[in-house]
């Protein structure tokens, strides 16, 4: 039975505009996405970086502390020219080692990104590679990656806490 | 389990040595918002996370925090070699010095030791991450504050690569607590707690 329109309790009130759909994919470099323009109310919400973002080379990387331009927000006393990385065997392995956690850290939340994880495969390999190159020059960087021709050689100094063993 | 690999994650060559710069650096060390703490947070949590994005977030940026642990070990060292007699008694440092010669200890610069009490695990997923988000940020603050401190061209170095960690940290936290929502009661997300309840 329809019923008359002057119901007060069956009139509806007005209708909360509908949240809009989600905003399109690619917000820039220093953004991330939101779920659309609504979320939960009491909950801390921290946009998610977005697929397959810019990256710094991996040398550049390693200078600033992040291989994603997007994070990149420095502290005002800070901004000065960056110190120049060594060309050494040790200098590039940190590279590309900082490499590889940096995306491990961003596939953990971003498990889907499958360019991302090509690359992160590359960025292995090319550390196995530095790995044997720098270990040829200067021994073992674990404790198992000896032989014994020469000796007991993980005691070799120096220690990575000392200024020697960081050029 | 744990390994050690014998290399810092990003290189410590100071020149100069400094004692009063190593006294407030040493914060980062043993302080309330070190990388201690943070390791020995994230590392603790991780046991009551139910999703393996967050068990596996907790395991890896525990382990870089260790890492960092051993960078800020390795800066207060190489600030305090070779010391004169002099340069302890003006640099402000004779009060650590008499306890700890140059050696390396947890405490923070005021000289208190290193306590769990400024961490926490609450055993909730929502809880524990949000305390992670504000642990990054303080140790930001932190880092922060030792750059207006320091003239050292060679520790600012450091140390603002360790800073840019925490803001990647902070912003890692928050995804991970994107996911978690998504996986939790859509219209109530405080109404159990995955952590515990089945």
């Amino acid at each position: 039975m329809e019923k008359p329109l002057d119901q007060p309790m069956d009139r509806p009130t007005e209708r909360p505009p509908e949240c809009p759909s989600k905003p399109p994919v690619g917000c820039g470099v220093d953004k991330g996405s939101l779920p659309g323009p609504c979320g939960s109310l009491a909950f801390p919400f921290v946009p998610m970086q977005e697929p397959n973002p810019v990256r710094y080379s991996r040398m550049e990387a390693l200078q600033t502390g992040t291989l994603f331009p997007g994070l990149d927000l420095p502290f005002k006393a800070a901004i000065q020219s960056k110190t120049q990385m060594s060309n050494t065997a040790l200098a590039e392995l940190m590279a590309l080692d900082f490499a590889v956690d940096e995306l491990g850290l961003y596939l953990t939340t971003h498990a889907d990104d499958k360019e991302v994880l090509q690359l992160y495969w590359t960025y292995i390999k090319l550390a196995r590679e530095g790995r044997e190159k720098y270990q040829k020059l200067y021994g073992p960087l674990l404790q198992t990656d000896l032989t014994p021709e020469d000796g007991y050689v993980w005691l070799k100094d120096p220690w990575p806490w000392e200024k020697g063993g960081n050029t | 389990m744990f390994i050690y690999e014998k290399k810092l994650q990003y290189p410590v060559k100071i020149k100069n040595t400094n004692p009063k710069l190593a006294s407030v650096i040493i914060s980062q060390y043993g302080g309330p918002d070190g990388e201690l703490g943070a390791s020995l947070r994230y590392l603790s949590q991780r046991y009551s996370m139910p999703y393996p994005e967050l068990k596996g977030l907790l395991t890896d940026i525990g382990t870089e925090e260790l890492g960092h642990l051993e960078m800020i070990g390795a800066i207060v060292h190489q600030l305090t070699r070779n010391l004169t007699e002099d340069q302890i008694r003006t640099a402000g440092f004779d009060t650590y010095f008499v306890d700890r010669t140059a050696g390396v200890y947890p405490t923070a610069a005021s000289g208190f030791p290193y306590s769990a009490a400024s961490m926490a695990v609450k055993g909730d997923l929502i809880a524990d991450l949000t305390e992670d988000l504000a642990a990054e940020q303080k140790a930001r603050v932190t880092y922060d504050n030792i750059l207006r401190l320091s003239d050292d061209p060679d520790v600012n170095d450091v140390i603002k690569f360790l800073r840019a960690r925490e803001v990647v940290h902070f912003q890692r936290f928050g995804e991970g607590l994107r996911l978690a929502k998504d996986r939790m009661n859509e219209k109530n997300v405080y109404f159990i707690n995955p952590s515990f309840d089945q």
